[in-house]
Formats: structure tokens, sequence, C-alpha cells
């Protein structure tokens, strides 16, 4: 409602006209927000593994890796980006079954997903997922284990670098390890209504 | 910074604001102040019309009533010499709640002039004569309370320099030990419950690790935990930093 | 001598919910410590520098709030401003109307439940479900949250149990994991069933419109996924300059609320979903919210307005310790809501003006404040407020300081007084704050009274050099 607005902004405006002078915007470089923990050296992929292996997450270099770790557990039905579909599925042997359309209706018979990752933040062992590049919202978020493909080139040192790349996407997502919540008696459990195990893994 | 506010050596004319604490409850503390003071070379003038920093109606929501206690205060300490306090609190009053409670004042500039020249005990000692260590002797488990209202200011660290110098002290450390005491002026008396259940897990945490006395630049925070500890019939020895610098001196035939 | 709600509350607060807050706040409080120092060499300094950005936000709202709007309008979202509670509830019931939507699911925002949300479209047919674990509980249970960032930090696993057997989700079992996978099947459902989702947001960027959503269990990104249509109710306050801004932000955010380095999902949203994403909202509706902030602004507290909702400060809070949220009557408890709630109930004031004397002005919670709101004194400008305006509230429990202040502002009468002894004895008796007195004596004894002592001594030393009392 227009009104609501113009009495809301209006009494901003009131509100403030007595100030004699208004607080200015403080400079600051962002290497002052730069942790102790992010990269120092040159192996980005290194660096993130380690920080994602820090909030339980799952760095894996390879698929064969990803397609043992998946059989260990049982977990053989998944779906994954059509986009990436071919180059990953001469590593998956029969008995397999990864779709590449994801189907609401039966959201709990995908044990994985597997989606393409926009980045990766090696400070924090962030994930980046944005909207257009994400096959399907809830492919990547509603099976017990979200597989996100990464290569190294999209791999940035920090939170300041990684904020000047969200574009103009709608919906990025820094996605950091396994979801959790800690609301019952401040015990940690993982898998609340997100993945319980977050795998990154890298394409090249 | 702290080595900006030393003072000049030829001039050590202070003002000492004893405290109401003191003046109705503690006055061995004030004693031990003017002692100390003294040994380091100040000359202490004591003016006779002062009274309370104005703090108690501050915190409670007074403001008319503390301001009215404050401009008894700037009259009484009027002039240009450091006023020396035993108290954190009372400093604190000065150097920042009195300014807030007259930001609307006309009188605001007189009232800033009296905190821009008023200093905490140990503070004063450290920062202001620029004496880091103590001399003397004081055998005993020291626990030390750094009052809330030190919190921002160059007391704390300065009272546990000084104390942790003395020969034969141990400044012994204690669980939570930032977590306040309870005491916060009228609060003790307007939240008792709050205030004890504060002040006993405070003091759980003070004798886990065994102090012979308990020490800080804050009567007020004594008065309430040694108050606490007495009636409950596991009485504790309380002392102010003054008394503990003086004890030291006299047991090192300094004074 | 009428007694403060707060003491009586924490007098008869079960010692079982005690422990569990005390234990609750404690240890996140001392990781946030811990980590802050591991990961900063000087942890204040970027809180000073995030309140300074804060306070100028706050200072620039007039021109900020157009900014973002226009950005978010670009951006595809359509923009609402609501005055009142009632309007942004209305708003919202408008937009579900105008859907034929029945079914919301909610994630974690606070907004929420000050204007009252699900009460207001409750009765008006219209289910609205948490879908944050604590919040999902607090609503089966019909208890409200104890913290903003932790809502059952009261309650034990055994009372958890019991309500979900109670809710037909399954037999008493109160492992922490299999009530986390219980609820997770659950809204899991009710997430896929529902027409629209509704958010708050801890951030919104004037320079791109964005809006930040932090969350750990992905509740907000379900709710994101599921449904067609995303309303997000934000307070005006919320907005940050510049998305490089939200570097220092986030950095804080986090580690003071949970002692993370990042919480595990920061959504940027910036519009609905883009044209080739199946899932998603087609539609973004936005909501910005008065609700008393303006007052606030106008006000000598709009420091308040700095705040980024992380509940450092009730973990810090020796008072919040013992007490916990409830004791507090408001959805904003501990440090920020002793000053906020009070101010955000307008005219109403009186009615919670006792959360500000709720303190003992340690300043514990300043320290902590990752914006550094000078939370003590704000405070105290309001417990001045509660008197200039004979707030009963205000004054419970708190002895007359009348008389006082004429004693310590007469030199002769303040001498006299000390030097006689026995206060009470020479004192007109409403000058004696008799129930102060027994407040003390009930749990303490009082020191032995020595006035005169030290001035007698000061007057009547032998000169020291010119070191003598000075009449």
């Amino acid at each position: 409602m227009s009104s609501s607005r113009d009495l809301i902004l209006g009494r901003v405006r009131d509100a403030l006209a007595a100030l004699p002078k208004r607080a200015p915007l403080p400079e600051w470089d962002p290497a002052g927000a730069r942790s102790t923990v992010a990269p120092s050296g040159a192996d980005l992929w290194q660096a993130f593994s380690a920080r994602l292996r820090a909030v339980n997450g799952t760095p894996l270099a390879s698929v064969a890796e990803l397609v043992a770790l998946l059989e260990s557990k049982g977990w053989r039905h998944g779906y994954c980006d059509p986009t990436l579909w071919p180059a990953l599925k001469a590593a998956f042997p029969a008995g397999f079954t990864v779709e590449t359309e994801f189907d609401r209706s039966r959201v709990d018979d995908y044990q994985f997903g597997i989606t393409v990752a926009d980045g990766a933040i090696a400070e924090t062992g962030t994930l980046v997922l944005s909207d257009r590049g994400t096959a399907s919202r809830l492919a990547a978020l509603a099976p017990w284990v979200h597989v996100a493909a990464i290569r190294h080139a999209q791999i940035v040192p920090d939170l300041g670098s990684a904020l000047t790349l969200l574009g103009d996407d709608p919906n990025v997502i820094w996605v950091t390890g396994p979801s959790k919540t800690a609301d019952v008696e401040g015990i940690l459990i993982e898998g609340v209504h997100g993945p319980g195990m977050q795998v990154a893994l890298l394409l090249d | 910074m702290a080595s900006d506010r030393l003072l000049p050596r030829a001039d050590r004319r202070v003002m000492l604001m004893a405290t109401c604490l003191c003046d109705a409850f503690y006055a061995d503390a004030a004693r031990a102040t003017v002692e100390v003071l003294e040994h380091l070379g100040c000359v202490v003038e004591f003016p006779e019309g002062q009274t309370c920093c104005g703090q108690p109606a501050f915190n409670g929501g007074d403001w008319p009533a503390s301001r009215q206690v404050v401009r008894h205060t700037v009259k009484t300490f009027a002039g240009d010499l450091p006023v020396i306090i035993p108290s954190g609190s009372c400093a604190a009053m000065l150097t920042h709640g009195a300014p807030l409670e007259f930001e609307n004042e006309p009188d605001l500039g007189e009232v800033r002039e009296l905190g821009r020249r008023t200093w905490e005990l140990a503070d004063f000692i450290v920062n202001g004569l620029g004496v880091k260590t103590w001399p003397g002797r004081f055998d005993s488990r020291i626990a030390f309370h750094r009052s809330c209202h030190c919190r921002g200011s160059e007391t704390g660290p300065a009272a546990f320099a000084l104390l942790s110098s003395i020969a034969g002290a141990t400044v012994v450390p204690f669980g939570e030990a930032d977590q306040c005491c309870g005491f916060g002026g009228t609060f003790a008396v307007s939240f008792p419950h709050v205030s004890t259940a504060m002040g006993t897990l405070k003091l759980e945490h003070i004798r886990a690790s065994s102090p012979d006395v308990l020490v800080s630049v804050d009567m007020s925070c004594l008065m309430h935990m040694g108050g606490l500890a007495e009636k409950a019939g596991q009485p504790i020895r309380t002392l102010h930093v003054a008394q503990i610098l003086r004890d030291a001196l006299r047991n090192g035939n300094l004074l | 001598m009428a007694r403060q709600p707060i003491d009586q509350f924490v007098e008869r607060i079960a010692s079982e919910k005690r422990a569990s807050v005390y234990l609750g706040t404690k240890t996140t409080h001392e990781k946030r410590e811990k980590l802050l120092h591991d990961h900063y060499a000087d942890p204040d300094a970027l809180r000073r520098l995030a309140g300074g950005i804060k306070q100028h936000v706050v200072e620039n709202l007039d021109t900020y709030l157009p900014r973002v709007e226009a950005k978010l309008k670009a951006n595809g979202a359509q923009v609402h401003w609501a005055a009142t509670a009632e309007e942004a509830c209305a708003t919202v019931h408008g937009i579900m109307t105008a859907r034929g939507a029945t079914k919301i699911v909610k994630a974690k925002t606070m907004v929420s439940e000050e204007i009252g949300l699900a009460e207001y479209l409750g009765s008006r047919g219209i289910e609205s479900l948490e879908t944050d674990l604590g919040e999902f509980i607090v609503q089966i249970d019909h208890d409200h949250p104890s913290h903003i960032v932790r809502p059952i930090i009261h309650k034990s696993r055994r009372e958890i149990a019991k309500s979900f057997e109670r809710e037909g989700l399954g037999d008493y079992n109160d492992d922490p994991g299999t009530i986390t996978r219980r609820a997770r099947a659950f809204l899991r459902k009710k997430f896929l069933q529902a027409d629209v989702g509704i958010t708050g947001a801890n951030f919104v960027s004037a320079e791109s419109g964005r809006l930040v959503i932090v969350t750990n269990e992905g509740n907000s990104r379900f709710s994101l996924a599921a449904t067609k249509c995303h309303i997000a109710l934000i307070g005006i306050e919320k907005v940050v300059p510049r998305d490089r801004d939200l570097g220092l932000f986030l950095n804080l955010l986090a580690r003071s609320a949970t002692a993370q380095q990042l919480t595990v999902y920061t959504e940027f949203i910036s519009g609905p979903k883009s044209p080739a994403q199946p899932d998603g909202p087609e539609e973004m509706h936005v909501i910005f919210v008065d609700n008393q902030r303006t007052e606030v602004l106008a006000s000598e507290c709009r420091e308040i307005l700095r705040c980024i909702r992380c509940g450092a400060c009730m973990n810090v809070c020796p008072v919040y310790r013992q007490a916990s949220g409830h004791a507090y009557r408001s959805v904003y408890p501990g440090p920020v809501g002793a000053v906020l709630s009070p101010l955000l109930a307008g005219e109403r004031f009186a009615e919670k003006a006792d959360l500000p004397k709720a303190s003992s002005l340690c300043g514990a919670c300043n320290e902590v404040c990752p914006v550094d709101i000078p939370i003590p004194d704000l405070l105290l400008r309001l417990r001045d407020k509660g008197k200039r305006e004979h707030a009963p509230l205000a004054s419970a429990g708190t002895p007359s300081l009348g008389g006082w202040a004429v004693m310590a502002s007469k030199p002769v009468l303040w001498k006299t007084a000390l030097s006689a002894g026995k206060l009470m004895n020479l004192l007109p008796a409403n000058w004696i704050p008799m129930a102060a007195a027994k407040a003390w004596t009930d749990t303490r004894t009082l020191p032995t009274w020595r006035g005169g002592e030290f001035r007698s001594w000061m007057k009547h030393r032998p000169a020291k050099g010119e070191g003598k009392g000075k009449s």
C-alpha cells in the first residue's frame, strides 16, 4: 500500500531529521575479515578439503571414490544432473539406478543427488550453488547424500572473493557441510531437513 | 593510551574521593588509600564536603536525584587536581555515567571536565604515576575479582599487575571470572533472588581455587559477596586492593 | 514495596530449566570466545567496525530503504510496507487469499512472532507450520521460544519425547537423533504439500537487493524449493550498504550466534526462481515491517536497531542465565530484549518497564555484541524513561532515593548521619528504605557501621608534610 510506504518513510525521515550529522560509512579492507584459517598456499583444493572435513563434509577427488562410498553404504538409487551424467556414467556399475529427472512425488526414493556447483570457498569448506546451475533445487537438497561437482578453477580462497562472484543469479546458496541442528539439549545431529552427508566431488 | 596519561613527576597533589561506602563502612580501605598515595609521594587533599558520586540514583533510574548529587560533587572537587577514587565503579560513574545523564544539561561541560581528571586508584598508580611493580611482602593466595565497571578501562590489568608483583602473593585464577558478582547497585535489593544466585555462584567458583583472601578495587562487590558468605556461615576474608598494597609495605617495613 | 516480576520468576523457576539454560548459554559463549580469538587477531576491532557500518545504516535509512526497494523490484520481487503488526499479518493474508492458498511452511523469523502471525492466520483457516526443529517443538507445545537462536534451550529431551508421542509422531523415544529423524520425515511431507514459504532475512543488501538468510537445518531451502510463492518478512533495519559488507557480517554472525565459522546454509536470494528451474517460487514478496521501529529510530536508543539477532548477549548475560528467556515475557528476551521489547511495546511501554531494570549493568553484553551496541547505556536511558513516565514496574522493588539525594547534597546532613551511627534513629521514616534493607539482609549480613571513622582519622592524624585533611 503506497500510503503505508509513505507513512513509514515519512516517519524515518522525521526520526532522522533531528540528528546534527549522520554517521559516515566506514571504509574497510576485505582482507581485514580474512580469518587465520584462510588458505595461504596455492593448492586451494587441499585447503578447501581440510575446511570441509572440519565441518564433517566429504571431499572426494574422483568419481571412483564416490561410487565406492555409495556402494559401501548400499546407496544405489539416486539422481544426477543430466548435463553431468554422460561424464560420470561410465564409473557407475550395474546395480545403480540413476535418474536424470527428479520426481518430487518420489522424493524419498533418491538416496543421493548429484548436482553441479558453481564454485567453492577454501576458507570455509563451502560449496557454491546457483539457481541457474542447479538443475533441480530439490535434488540438491532432499536426498540424504548431496554430491556437488566442482572444478579446480572454481575454488576461490575466501568469503570476500566469493562475494564478488554472486552475479545476478536469483538464488545463490553457500553450502558448508551437512545439514544439522543442536536444538535438542545442544546435542549435534546431522541430517535434518537437508542432506546428512555433503560431498564435494572434484571433476578435474 | 596508558602512556599518554602519565603525570609529570613534579606535580603530585591529588584529591581523594573516599566513596560513600568507605565513608560508612570501610574506613580502613580509605585509610590504606591515603597511606599508599603518600608513600608514592602524593600530597592528598580530602575535601570534607564530599558525599557520594551519584551512582545509586543514576543506576536506579532517578536521574534528577542523581544529578543533584553529581552537581554537589562537581562543586566539592572543583579545581584542576586529579581526583583519585578507590573504586572502579565510582570512577566509571564520573567518567562515563555522569556525562550520559547530563547530556541535555547546561553544565555538561563541567561534569565532563571533572571526569577527565578522575582516576581509579590502581589505574592511577600504574598509568598515572608509572609504578608497575609493588614492593614489600604479602604472603597469600589472592582471588582478584575484576569488578564489572572496570570493563573497558585500564584498572583490571593495573590491579592485576600490582598484585602479581608482590613478593609472596599468588593471584589464583578461578572459573567464569568475567561474570558479574550480582551487586549492581539497587539491583541487589530490587532483584534479590537474582543477585543472590549470581553471588552464590561466584563464591563457588572463587572457593574452588582456595584463596586466602578475596580482593577487588570495589568494596561494593566485596560487601555483597562477603555478606553472602557470612550469612551462609562460610565467611570469606575480603580486602580492598589498597589494603593489600598498604599491608605489603608494612610487612616490608616500608611504612 | 511491590516486587520485580523477573526476580519472582527466578525465585520460582524449576532448577532443571535453569540448569538447561545455564549449560546451553555458557557452552555456546565459551565456544564463541575461543573461535573468535582463534580465527582473528583482533575480534573487537571487527565488532566495532561492524557497529560503525550498522550505525551508519540506521542513521541513513531514509536513503537506504528506497534504494533497497528499487533493487528488489528490479529483481522481480514485489515489495510491501507494513506500518503495524496487524498490517503485516493482513498483507500475508492478502497474498494467501489472492492465491487461494491455505498452507504455509515457515522458516525461523522472529518478526513473525512479533506480529503474532500464526494466531492471526490460524483464526482465518490458514495453517502456518514452523519448520525449524526448535520452533516446531515450541509450536506443538503451545509454548514460547526462550532464546532467539536456541528456542528450546529450556527443554529436556524427555519433554520433547513426550510431546512427540502426544502428537502421534511415534512412541516415546528421547534419543535426539530419533527425534530429529521423525521431525524430518513429518515436515518433509508438509514442505511438499505447502503453498507458500515464509522466511525472514538476516540482511538485505542495498547494493544488489539480495536477501541473505542463514540456517543450519535446511528448512528455509526446502521452503524455497518445494513451494511456489515466497514471502519474506523483514524489519526495516536489516539493510546493509554493500555486498562486500556481508563479508564482515557473515564472519561475525555465525561465530557470535552458534560458534560456527559459517552456518551450514547461507542463501542469497534476489528474486523468484529462474525460468528453467523446476523447483521454487514463481512469486516473491518482501514485506518491510515497521511495528514501532521508526519510534525506536526517533528515540535515544536507536543504536539497538544495529542488532543482527545473534543471541550472544543472552548467552553471556548472568541475569538471563538465572532467569531464562520466558522471564522477559517478550519475543526478544535477554539484554537486547530488555531494550527492544519495551520500545516495541510503543504506548504500552509501561507494561515492559521492568525489563531494563533486570540488569546489574555488568556490560558483558556489549563486550560480545558483534555490532558493539552500548546496551548498558541504553538500559540506563530506559530506566530514566520509566521513572519519568511513572511506570510502576520501573519503580517496583526500588528504594526511593529522594531522601538520599537531599542528604548527599548537604554535607552537614551527611556527616551528621555518618557520625550518628544508627541512620534509622535520625531520619524520617520514609527516607529509610526498610524493604530494601530487608531484601539485603535476607541473604547477606551488613558490614559494621564505621561512619565518621575515616574522616576523623584524616582530620586528626599528625601532619605528614602537607598531607592533611582540608576542610
